[in-house]
């Protein structure tokens, strides 16, 4: 009995998240079946976010820390699950005026129950939990991909993320039961216990490529990325920014918790001359292929939301590049970098969905003299595309330059200089595209006679606001990073 | 004695897998079934193998019995006879062959060369239900309530995307 009260306090969050999905089940349900459409959402979308906005009270009022055999519940896994809320959040706001579906209640339970798949996932501890709230996470995510009815595209789409999905998932199993032949056990500390002193197998390094399969799919770094650019195309926009934010600020926590607490000992070294195997070789080649595929592949793209996929592949590799600095810096660089990224992409693809909704396509073509009619947009635009870059007064910018700082940094000093020399060759290039979609904002004349968008006040509440964090934390980036510092001073993991 | 079963089962499970998705004798997909019962079942003299009776019977009355069922169910209500006019392309098929070939060279040579789970204790516990049980409300109790929540996922996804929509 004090085993599961122990688990329902730690969890309380994600239970409140869980229940807050059923409710709005019933509610759609039970309550308002029968009312017009924009009621439904309007009451079951607040309910969610209502749900979320709890939980995020509660994680921030109820101070909890445990670590069992299963779960690691301390003040920093339940501090990431706040900027996981929001983001959430920020989704359920934006799909508020979103038509592609009939069905409210089933949309918003599927995004809470993903959402509690994000949580549970950074607070797993053994290899069990992670791959199945990784499970629920992603079956979640294959059923809202598949939302858009009215057309092909996103069936297609999630059959594409299905498959790719369910393959690279029977790897990382596979690794998983590998890892667990070998080290004896499932938990994350006991494994780096029992591993501490032996010589590294060969079997080990096999199984290390196997569950890394697996985290890369979720990361869409290069050579597994081949999902990303026809799901975030294809899936109604609401769906497409959540699982370029939340999924992957997630799964990069989660890929970091897993290689520095229970392989702290096979990692190896990724510079050059001096290949030590392990997984940091690993993840310098995903990083340089990401790098090198995501933005090649931008720069001829002519939808925007492809664009964005292929520049979500680069981020991927950028942000690879954080796991192997220095224990010192890795965590802290990650997280402000997939924190600040996320926030962006989201607010890029909310600019792109209001775009939609005007019933133009997203093509490049179809922002053509944006600016004119929409000018906060356009401007939101003009931080997010830059912020993507990398430009100064922004947070992407911060979140690059601590990103390659640390990496430069890495002992022995300097030695992944040519990893840091290329991501800033790349994210030179990656202006080019960014500025592309600019360029068609600002300076080229709009169609004539064409619908605009007419955005509606939520979304333009949410887009303003998702500016304005990126703004803010590119001029104050210690509001985040001196957290992020604190809680790791605090606590190992 | 233990060992010859062994490898009978093994091969069998091997063999029958293969089976199921490159059958050259047909392309039949309720063949292709059939032999995923078999999969299941050779897999379940595995399990006895390993004392994990309850889980081996578990298979075959779920898996080889309820789920297989369903699936043929599923096979013979669809019209398949697309699938089976359909011809693998020798591209893919010899670039299949290559990666899975390549996979399985690397592990049995990695396999060979380590000495992995040599020091770590055989099992405690037998697989009786009892001890099933004990672990699944203790040790695991939150991994097996997850997986209620990802069985709920996979129902509301499969009701909502087979429905149709009346506009």
């Amino acid at each position: 009995m004090n085993l599961y009260l122990q688990y329902l306090t730690a969890l309380a969050p994600e239970v409140i998240v869980v229940a807050t999905a059923l409710l709005v089940l019933v509610m759609d349900l039970v309550l308002v079946r029968e009312k017009p459409f924009a009621q439904r959402v309007g009451l079951t979308g607040a309910i969610a976010c209502m749900g979320c906005g709890l939980a995020m009270v509660w994680v921030e009022l109820v101070p909890c820390s445990i670590h069992s055999a299963m779960l690691s519940v301390s003040p920093l896994t339940q501090w990431v699950k706040v900027p996981l809320l929001l983001l959430t959040i920020f989704a359920a706001v934006l799909s508020w005026n979103e038509r592609f579906t009939r069905h409210a209640g089933e949309y918003f339970a599927l995004l809470l129950l993903a959402a509690a798949g994000l949580m549970l996932l950074v607070s797993s501890e053994s290899l069990l939990m992670i791959f199945v709230a990784l499970e629920l996470l992603s079956t979640s995510l294959y059923a809202l991909a598949a939302f858009d009815k009215s057309g092909v595209a996103s069936s297609e789409a999630a059959l594409k993320y299905f498959l790719f999905g369910g393959m690279s998932a029977a790897f990382t199993l596979f690794g998983i039961s590998l890892i667990y032949g070998i080290a004896g056990d499932i938990q994350l500390d006991v494994i780096a216990t029992r591993l501490r002193g032996h010589p590294v197998e060969p079997v080990f390094y096999a199984a290390l490529v196997m569950t890394l399969v697996g985290f890369a799919f979720k990361l869409a770094a290069a050579p597994f990325h081949l999902w990303a650019p026809d799901v975030y195309e294809g899936a109604p926009t609401p769906v497409a920014s959540f699982i370029a934010s939340g999924s992957k600020v997630a799964a990069f926590f989660v890929l970091a918790r897993i290689l520095l607490s229970a392989f702290p000992g096979a990692r190896g070294t990724a510079s050059l001359g001096g290949h030590l195997p392990g997984w940091a070789p690993l993840l310098m080649v995903l990083a340089v292929l990401s790098m090198v595929a995501g933005n090649v592949a931008a720069i001829v793209q002519t939808n925007v939301k492809r664009l964005l996929a292929y520049s979500a592949i680069a981020h991927a590799g950028y942000a690879l590049l954080a796991l192997l600095a220095d224990r010192r810096h890795a965590l802290s660089a990650l997280l402000f970098y997939t924190i600040t990224y996320a926030f962006t992409v989201l607010g890029a693809f909310a600019v792109v969905g209001v775009v939609e909704e005007s019933g133009r396509k997203a093509s490049l073509a179809d922002f053509a003299g944006l600016s004119r009619r929409a000018p906060l947009l356009s401007f939101c635009m003009l931080v997010f595309m830059l912020s993507l870059a990398g430009i100064p007064p922004l947070s992407g910018f911060f979140g690059k330059f601590y990103v390659f700082t640390a990496a430069a940094d890495t002992a022995p000093k300097l030695s992944l200089l040519w990893l840091v020399v290329l991501a800033v060759a790349a994210s030179a290039v990656s202006l080019y595209y960014y500025l592309q979609v600019l360029k068609q904002i600002y300076a080229v004349a709009p169609a004539p006679a064409s619908a605009w968008p007419r955005p509606a006040l939520s979304a333009r509440v949410a887009i303003v606001l998702l500016a304005a964090i990126v703004i803010v934390l590119g001029c104050v980036p210690d509001l985040l990073l001196g957290k992020i510092s604190e809680l790791l001073k605090s606590n190992s993991f | 004695m233990q060992a010859c079963l062994f490898y009978l089962f093994a091969a069998l499970t091997l063999l029958c897998g293969v089976l199921v998705i490159a059958n050259p004798f047909t392309r039949n997909p309720v063949t292709s079934a059939m032999f995923l019962v078999l999969t299941i079942v050779s897999l379940a003299g595995l399990f006895v193998l390993l004392h994990a009776f309850f889980l081996a019977a578990v298979q075959i009355l779920v898996y080889a019995g309820a789920v297989m069922v369903l699936f043929l169910f599923v096979i013979m209500l669809l019209d398949l006879k697309e699938e089976e006019r359909r011809k693998i392309k020798a591209g893919a098929g010899v670039l299949g062959l290559a990666a899975a070939g390549g996979i399985a060279l690397l592990m049995i040579a990695v396999i060979r060369q380590s000495n992995a789970g040599v020091g770590l204790k055989p099992a405690s516990a037998e697989g009786s239900t009892l001890d099933l049980g004990k672990r699944l409300f203790t040790d695991y109790a939150l991994p097996f309530e997850l997986i209620s929540l990802v069985l709920l996922v996979a129902m509301i996804g499969t009701v909502l995307l087979s429905k149709k929509d009346l506009k």
